[in-house]
């Protein structure tokens, strides 16, 4: 993004983590739209063959978390952790049959989410150390401070394409645009932490539940009409939020796909140019689908 | 509302199952903080959150709901559970008219009536005369005679449910039911759906947090503006029925176009974006077979008097 940022002033920080395992109870079932009962994988754990680029929607699960779910195990350091990583920081294996690899933060959902290669993801399992490199919160666009930035790492504004017009407001592109009527469970939560599930994406389901979202892709950037992102999430109208799209296919009613917040700010601060290529895949993942490597970047090492 | 249940046996032969009492016990509670003493408003602002949970006092049905500088701010007590999973059952099964009666400290004997209730970890919200609440404490002990779920008007139209209300209460809510048989002749459209008196009609856009989380234990903000200068105009009064359209709450809670929501209001406003008076669900279905009339001047909804709560 053709932007001056303060990313030369940014700390960072080396975090701890471990791929957490997925979590049931013993009464097994959740409850879908029409009230249909379900056990569906895809929160926790390491979900397998879905990366940025790839569907949203479509699959047999629930709050599908792509690739490794990442948590602290103490309470406080895991606050810090999930505030403190930032869409496109870097990952990195620490411990088992994958350590080494290098994966991407694609956002936050109570966990932190790493898309690795598939090779990788592969290999890794629940209880499995990860490092991240924390760096992102207090990114500020100087140009544009009607424009607040958070969870965005400095090397995710540097690929995204767009910035600053000569009419002095962000261009930015967006693979959907999503209508505020879409905004389900996360709305009154904080924004450094989760995503906000977006509703109307129930693939096969009723019309009537439909808001034209079944097409979005893990990896998108999205902007949220009437939204308000800058200290937590609430509708506003006439603001614009834009976001990444971090999570999947949820069958459970009143969730959904679920954009990480980016950028939040009155809508006419923003220029939002319609690009189906805006997503994290562009600039993050080309190797996701590579199955021999482990998307190794240069000047890694496993 | 007493949950008197007499006609149970008729009822059962018929093939409707009657719902069932339970005695539960709420603990008032304490409000509690979460590290700093600030949250941050919807304009970025730090504020000391007022009245969020415990007892508050001077606040009661009929009050407008952006009246007090609290952030979800109800009207009596709100009580819990200790232990988590009873906390939960306590939300689930207590319904608005339950009686609540103080077991402990100075305020004992005192009788409350359930107001509604609240999500997250969950919170029952029981209102009392003002002179027993400012002899309540937290901590003390309240039973409640959990009654409602589960029950199932025979007059109810298909598709319709009904949830989170004491049995005795609906015939004192403005809710009229249509007729158990259709008249010969058909009737009209009205004849065959629930009509239902709202203060006001809110689109689902506006819905804020508790939605996706499930109606038997949670309220749903409502992100409403505040009423405009001349104080009059889009103002809420707690106890107000409101309907908010395009969201299905029979189980979780979510967008459905051509689908109503109709739920009573039970705290107030909250300067944290994304909430706002909230409300607890208690009849959603599809549009054409539940019918809010919204009546912004004269609409009565949930009052002391209906609950005999003076």
């Amino acid at each position: 993004m053709n932007v001056t940022t303060n990313a030369g002033r940014l700390v960072r920080q080396v975090l701890a983590g471990e791929v957490w395992p997925a979590l049931a109870d013993r009464h097994a079932y959740r409850v879908g739209p029409d009230g249909q009962p379900f056990v569906l994988p895809g929160m926790g754990g390491v979900t397998l063959g879905v990366h940025c680029g790839d569907p949203a929607t479509g699959y047999a699960s629930d709050h599908l978390e792509p690739g490794a779910s990442v948590r602290h195990r103490d309470p406080g350091a895991n606050m810090a952790l999930q505030f403190l990583t930032c869409v496109g920081n870097e990952v990195r294996v620490a411990s088992g049959p994958a350590k080494g690899a290098l994966g991407h933060v694609i956002g936050q959902h109570a966990y932190v989410l790493v898309d690795f290669p598939e090779a990788a993801a592969a290999d890794l399992t629940a209880g499995d150390a990860v490092t991240v490199l924390a760096c992102g919160q207090g990114l500020a666009l100087p140009g544009h401070p009607a424009i607040t930035v958070k969870n965005c790492g400095p090397g995710l504004i540097e690929r995204m394409p767009g910035g600053t017009r000569p009419d002095g407001r962000l261009e930015v592109h967006v693979a959907a645009r999503v209508p505020a009527e879409a905004i389900g469970a996360g709305a009154g939560m904080v924004s450094e932490y989760a995503n906000t599930d977006l509703m109307g994406a129930y693939a096969g389901l009723g019309e009537d539940l439909s808001l034209g979202l079944e097409g979005l892709r893990v990896g998108d950037i999205v902007a949220l009409a009437d939204s308000d992102h800058r200290y937590g999430r609430g509708y506003r109208a006439g603001y614009l939020t834009i976001g990444v799209i971090s999570t999947g296919q949820c069958l459970l009613f009143g969730h959904g796909p679920g954009p990480s917040t980016l950028l939040s700010g009155p809508a006419e601060a923003f220029h939002v140019v319609d690009d189906p290529g805006a997503n994290l895949a562009s600039w993050f993942h080309p190797q996701s689908q590579d199955r021999d490597r482990y998307g190794e970047s240069a000047g890694g090492s496993r | 509302m007493t949950g008197d249940a007499g006609d149970a046996g008729a009822a059962g032969a018929r093939g409707v199952l009657q719902p069932v009492a339970v005695n539960l016990l709420g603990v008032v509670e304490h409000p509690a903080l979460d590290g700093g003493p600030w949250r941050i408003d919807r304009e970025g602002t730090p504020y000391v959150p007022l009245g969020d949970g415990g007892i508050v006092l001077d606040l009661q049905l009929g009050d407008p709901v952006f009246g007090l500088a609290g952030d979800h701010a109800a009207p009596g007590a709100c009580l819990v559970h200790p232990d988590a999973a009873a906390r939960h059952a306590l939300s689930v099964y207590a319904c608005i008219g339950n009686s609540a009666r103080v077991r402990t400290g100075r305020a004992a004997g005192a009788r409350g009536v359930v107001l509604g209730q609240r999500g997250e970890e969950g919170r029952v919200i029981v209102g009392f005369g003002q002179e027993d609440l400012a002899r309540m404490r937290p901590s003390d002990q309240v039973a409640v005679r959990a009654f409602g779920q589960g029950m199932r008007p025979e007059a109810l139209p298909p598709g319709v449910m009904i949830m989170n209300l004491d049995p005795g209460l609906l015939p004192l809510l403005p809710v009229g039911l249509p007729p158990s048989s259709p008249p010969p002749d058909g009737g009209g459209d009205d004849d065959a759906a629930v009509t239902v008196s709202v203060r006001m009609t809110v689109p689902s856009k506006l819905a804020g947090n508790g939605i996706g989380r499930p109606s038997a234990s949670w309220d749903l903000d409502l992100q409403l503006p505040p009423p405009g200068p001349d104080g009059a105009a889009g103002d809420l009064l707690l106890g107000d029925l409101v309907a908010v359209t395009d969201l299905d709450a029979r189980w979780n809670m979510g967008y459905r176009r051509a689908w109503v929501t109709v739920g009573v209001v039970v705290h107030g406003a909250s300067p944290l974006p994304g909430h706002g008076p909230g409300i607890t669900p208690i009849l959603t279905g599809p549009a054409g077979a539940l019918r809010p009339r919204p009546d912004p001047a004269d609409h009565v909804g949930l009052t002391k008097a209906v609950l005999k709560l003076q």
